[in-house]
């Protein structure tokens, strides 16, 4: 098993000093290589779940723990992140975790391929150019290594995003709504691009999407209404 | 991709932001490091203490003007003192034991804006009578291989080694030599020129000139001598002031007949002489001898030498000087020219500028060597250079001794200079580094605004950054870097600018001391103010750094 949580809670606290409740998640299980869909409309605190399995937020209460095997010369993984201090949850993302946004987020002031670089920065790995270069071939970019976001299509922003989400070999990608800002043609490009990539990895995948379209071609989906007590929505899954 | 090449991209993608940041630091530090950087050489300048001489003797005036004229031909003389002095000093058993050489300076004259010191061969290593090199120098005036230095410590000497004769240095240890030509004779109308002279005047060996009355200003009209000097050699560099002047014979000044009559007219004054018995005064003793500024010099000084020497009477000064007076003036145009004969053709253009003819003080033998018709006791001195017998004792026993006189007043150059920087110039100094560190400090905040604003306005990088791994430490580190970096950059873009000032600052003084400053060099204190500007500028980075250490992340990733 990649994530294994359990009985993991966030709360916020309103600015009138009401608390409100917005990740209530008893167990969830992501398996090795599993790319699995959440399913969940606004309000449904999804983004606040991947900010805590990525170590981004700090859980109230609860457990969420990584279980890796040996891989590439890495030796097994096998930690609770909340257990960690935030340097080192910060250090266990940059490590082995990818993250894809809705929105692109690359860095305006950077190139294609040094944005994918940056998504090596901050491991103790060296930096590899030929890997962030296949990466950026794989998603269609190879042209494109120079050219900065302002200069690159929002599909093709994405897609350098996506390179950069794998620029470490993650163990774990968490995507979320990577197709969101993007029209179907695009997003479904987009969709087997994160997918293939993270085949190639051997990566976990856990993509948040309110799009049934898209939610439905990975291998499992999840409602997230139904994992978190704490949603005030829910989509039907198809 | 390393810390520092994030954070050099950063900078570039606000390239403006950044430049404009640096460059008031850099300003801040360029003013900082030039004011360092001209007080240390300004002292070096003028508070050096390796003069080769220790006591200047000169008129009862300002100390400071005695100083700055003698040694960096600055200002003009404070006036004359006796020549019998000269004298004095070297055979008088009060002073005798005290000085070991002295050597005369005549001045006040000009040439061509570079100034004419009248002086003896002595200055320069050779035999004041004979114009042959003093025992253990060359006909340049180098030391003889067989001899060792009188200008080296005696206790560092070698005892098997005979020492050259006492020659006065320019400074410690460091004596004037010849890099070509020879020296010039004692009684003839030659020169022998500083280092600089022939670049600035045209005049090489074997060029002649003609001396132009005191220091006149462009709008005045120059007061051209009759007398022509020829250059028979030409000094190595000092790296002083004496680098841009003329050295004459002390005897070919006098010969100058307007000294002559000014000599003349204050040794009648000496004499009890009605001083009023002229058409206007001579304002002072000084005024009438030859250095003051004195742009009317002409009409009252040699008025009042003339009617002083011959009170009331018919100006019978000229029943001797008629005979050979020579240079055909306005009046006379195409008169004889008898000067010519002794003066190896050259001419005698009338003096510009409507300036009256002076007559000749002198007369030559058949050898050619001036004879002068003023006798030594009238001859004046504007200063004498002592070289004491050692120790600072001797060189303070001299000074008391002569300013406790009524002729002349003696100083330490050093402690003149000393007095005057740390009065005039060391304050400025000071209040000018004030005014950089305040503005160092002020390009200190633009660096906090600076990168403050563009922390703010980098809010979403920074959570992406954070969300890519970057540890909250390593975004403070981001940050605090480009402040350093900005800074250090800063520091260092202005402190070769500062050099680039004081280079400039060295070429003024070059043009108009003769000596320029060490502008190279980077002291510590410059180092420090570097390091002291690299560390305001992290301190300055601390509070950007801090809001981006506090960028909460999730926040700022929300949305595009």
């Amino acid at each position: 098993m990649a994530i294994s949580i359990r009985e993991l809670k966030k709360d916020y606290v309103g600015p009138d000093g009401s608390v409100v409740a917005v990740v209530d998640v008893p167990t969830f299980d992501l398996g090795d290589g599993e790319h699995v869909a959440l399913v969940g409309t606004s309000g449904s605190g999804k983004t606040t779940f991947l900010n805590l399995l990525a170590g981004i937020l700090a859980a109230d209460t609860g457990t969420i723990r990584y279980h890796f095997g040996a891989s590439d010369g890495i030796p097994p993984v096998d930690v609770e992140l909340m257990g960690l201090s935030e340097p080192r949850r910060d250090a266990f993302r940059g490590q082995h975790l990818g993250f894809i946004f809705q929105t692109h987020h690359l860095l305006p002031g950077f190139t294609a391929l040094e944005n994918v670089l940056l998504g090596m920065s901050f491991t103790r790995r060296a930096a590899d150019p030929a890997w962030a270069k296949h990466l950026l071939a794989e998603v269609g970019l190879a042209d494109r290594l120079h050219y900065r976001p302002a200069k690159l299509s929002v599909g093709q922003q994405q897609r350098v995003a996506v390179a950069r989400a794998l620029a470490n070999r993650p163990r774990v990608v968490l995507a979320d709504e990577p197709t969101g800002a993007l029209d179907p043609a695009h997003a479904q490009q987009v969709l087997e691009l994160i997918q293939r990539l993270c085949r190639e990895v051997a990566a976990s995948l856990l993509l948040v999407s309110h799009d049934p379209l898209i939610s439905r071609q990975l291998q499992r989906q999840v409602a997230l209404a139904d994992i978190n007590r704490a949603a005030t929505g829910s989509v039907a899954i198809q | 991709m390393n810390l520092f090449q994030l954070v050099l991209k950063q900078m570039r993608q606000r390239a403006l932001s950044t430049w404009l940041t640096m460059l008031s630091v850099l300003l801040g530090v360029a003013l900082a490091v030039g004011t360092l950087l001209i007080e240390r050489e300004s002292a070096a300048l003028f508070v050096q203490s390796d003069y080769g001489y220790d006591v200047i003797v000169g008129a009862k005036a300002s100390d400071l003007q005695l100083v700055l004229n003698t040694v960096y031909h600055l200002d003009k003389s404070p006036g004359n003192i006796p020549w019998t002095f000269y004298q004095t000093l070297r055979t008088d058993p009060r002073f005798e034991p005290l000085v070991k050489a002295v050597v005369p300076y005549v001045v006040g004259d000009s040439v061509e804006g570079q100034r004419a010191v009248g002086t003896l061969p002595e200055l320069f290593g050779f035999d004041n009578q004979t114009g042959k090199p003093l025992e253990g120098y060359n006909e340049r005036g180098e030391l003889l291989p067989a001899y060792q230095s009188p200008l080296v410590d005696p206790a560092d000497r070698d005892p098997a080694k005979p020492v050259a004769a006492d020659v006065i240095g320019y400074r410690a240890g460091k004596k004037y030599e010849l890099a070509s030509g020879r020296m010039f004779h004692p009684r003839r109308f030659e020169a022998v020129v500083g280092a600089d002279i022939p670049r600035l005047l045209k005049l090489n060996i074997g060029g002649t000139f003609r001396i132009t009355h005191g220091l006149p200003a462009a709008n005045e009209t120059p007061d051209v001598h009759d007398e022509r000097w020829t250059i028979v050699g030409v000094l190595k560099p000092t790296h002083t002031a004496n680098d841009r002047v003329l050295f004459v014979p002390v005897i070919s000044y006098f010969a100058i007949g307007s000294h002559k009559e000014g000599l003349e007219a204050q040794k009648a004054i000496h004499a009890g002489a009605d001083v009023y018995a002229g058409t206007r005064p001579a304002t002072s003793p000084a005024d009438a001898g030859h250095d003051q500024p004195d742009a009317d010099h002409d009409d009252h000084a040699d008025q009042a030498g003339h009617d002083a020497a011959n009170p009331g009477g018919p100006d019978a000064h000229d029943a001797d000087a008629d005979a050979d007076h020579d240079a055909p003036d306005a009046a006379k145009p195409g008169g004889p020219d008898a000067h010519a004969a002794h003066d190896a053709g050259a001419d005698h253009d009338a003096p510009a500028g409507g300036h009256h003819h002076h007559h000749k003080a002198f007369t030559l033998t058949p050898d050619g060597d001036i004879q002068l018709d003023l006798p030594e006791s009238a001859w004046q001195a504007s200063a004498l250079l002592v070289k004491t017998r050692g120790g600072g004792g001797t060189a303070q026993q001299l000074i008391y001794l002569v300013r406790n006189g009524d002729i002349a007043t003696a100083v330490a150059p050093g402690q003149v200079m000393r007095g005057f920087f740390e009065t005039f110039l060391a304050p400025g100094a000071q209040l000018l580094l004030l005014v950089s560190i305040l503005v160092t400090i002020v390009a200190a905040v633009g660096i906090l605004v600076s990168i403050y604003n563009s922390v703010s306005a980098r809010l979403r990088e920074i959570a992406i950054l954070r969300a890519l791994g970057a540890t909250r430490y390593r975004v403070l580190a981001i940050i605090c870097l480009e402040a350093t970096f900005v800074g250090f950059m800063g520091a260092v873009l202005g402190l070769i600018l500062g050099h680039g000032v004081a280079a400039g600052v060295s070429a003024y003084f070059q043009r108009t001391l003769g000596q320029g400053i060490d502008w190279i060099t980077v002291g510590p204190s410059e180092w420090m103010y570097v390091a002291g500007v690299t560390i305001i500028a992290l301190l300055a980075g601390l509070a950007p750094a801090w809001k981006a250490y506090r960028t909460p992340v999730a926040t700022h990733l929300v949305g595009g």
